[in-house]
């Protein structure tokens, strides 16, 4: 749950972006942000290092993004590492999204699959997923390898979780309980 | 001997005439003399005489009346003594008995306690012996099945991974979709 100062930023962030012609891609651009941020330890250590200048940090996050992404979406995330909120950056972004998405009426799906899903998997999916939920779907998609095979999918507090190694886990936990 | 008494009766000269008095009966005034000092020594007696001696015979009397009840008495507390010492020989002796049976029943109990004491540890020690054994098992158990649950779970995961193409991981995509949609 985000604090008053994480939906703040948030807020403020959708407010920004909400401007912008190709909100979408925006929202991709945060969304693959987050997701690097919450999984390279590296690249968060640095952003969140308070001995290191602001300049510096927000350096690092031009020279990561620069060309590669919009000017919208590099600037957001520069505010947020300038303000010193680098550490909140995944659940600001997180924030955002479901604002944004709920602007349009729909709910934060986000999806993990251990490969890349071409446009048809991702609209059958989302219409799977809004299905189930009974109510329409923003598919936000993050690519890990570590799940093995498989798709995890959560929608708020709801978690499906289709991965191969869940079921490996599954599987090891039964094995130890069977006697 | 009759010739004795003649010859004595001659050669004695010519006695006095045999007077009437008769020898064995005093003279009158000798008699009176004798009634009167009599008399007086009777009345100084009994005025100066006679109360001692009653009161030395009275003080004897009795002393010797104190004396005899002093001796009952004695005998008496002598008597109460001797019983009670009986009465205190016999408590004694109740006491004595009553210490003993009671050092016996606290003897018995103590070794009943000691009997149950020891029963209870030694079926303790057993019941935990018993318990630290099947502990022990069941961790082994344990253990063995969490290593070969593991090498089961890695050798699956090398089959997964040798076997798990892009093909057979679009089909597992495809039947989530399915399965979440239905």
């Amino acid at each position: 749950m985000a604090d008053d100062r994480t939906a703040a930023y948030a807020a403020a962030l959708f407010e920004v972006a909400q401007g912008e012609q190709d909100l979408a891609r925006v929202e991709d651009e945060l969304f693959t942000v987050a997701n690097r941020v919450r999984t390279n330890d590296a690249l968060r250590e640095a952003l969140t290092d308070q001995s290191l200048p602001v300049d510096l940090r927000q350096g690092i996050v031009e020279d990561l993004m620069g060309g590669r992404a919009s000017a919208t979406t590099t600037n957001l995330v520069s505010m947020i590492v300038g303000a010193g909120r680098a550490k909140d950056l995944p659940a600001i972004i997180e924030g955002f999204l479901e604002k944004s998405a709920g602007s349009r009426s729909e709910t934060l799906a986000e999806v993990t699959s251990a490969v890349p899903l071409d446009g048809d998997q991702q609209k059958r999916l989302a219409d799977a997923l809004s299905k189930r939920v009974g109510h329409k779907v923003s598919l936000k998609v993050t690519v890990d390898p570590a799940i093995k095979g498989g798709l995890i999918a959560q929608v708020g507090d709801t978690i499906i979780d289709g991965s191969v190694r869940n079921r490996l886990e599954q599987l090891k936990t039964q094995l130890q309980e069977s006697r | 001997m009759l010739n004795l008494y003649l010859l004595a009766a001659e050669a004695a000269p010519a006695a006095e005439p045999v007077s009437s008095k008769n020898p064995i009966v005093p003279e009158l005034n000798e008699l009176i003399y004798s009634i009167l000092a009599f008399v007086v020594l009777l009345v100084l007696f009994k005025k100066f005489g006679f109360q001692p001696v009653k009161k030395a015979m009275e003080a004897r009397t009795e002393r010797i009346r104190k004396d005899l009840d002093e001796a009952e008495n004695a005998k008496s507390e002598a008597e109460s003594i001797l019983e009670e010492y009986r009465k205190q020989l016999a408590d004694a002796k109740s006491e004595s008995n009553r210490i003993i049976d009671e050092a016996r029943q606290q003897a018995e109990k103590v070794k009943a306690d000691i009997t149950e004491s020891a029963n209870k540890e030694v079926a303790d020690l057993k019941a935990k012996a018993t318990e630290d054994i099947e502990s022990a098992r069941n961790a082994a158990i344990a253990s063995l099945q969490s290593s070969v649950a593991s090498m089961a779970i890695e050798l699956a995961e090398k089959v997964v991974e040798k076997n798990l193409d892009r093909e057979t991981n679009q089909r597992l995509i495809d039947s989530f979709i399915d399965k979440v949609g239905s």
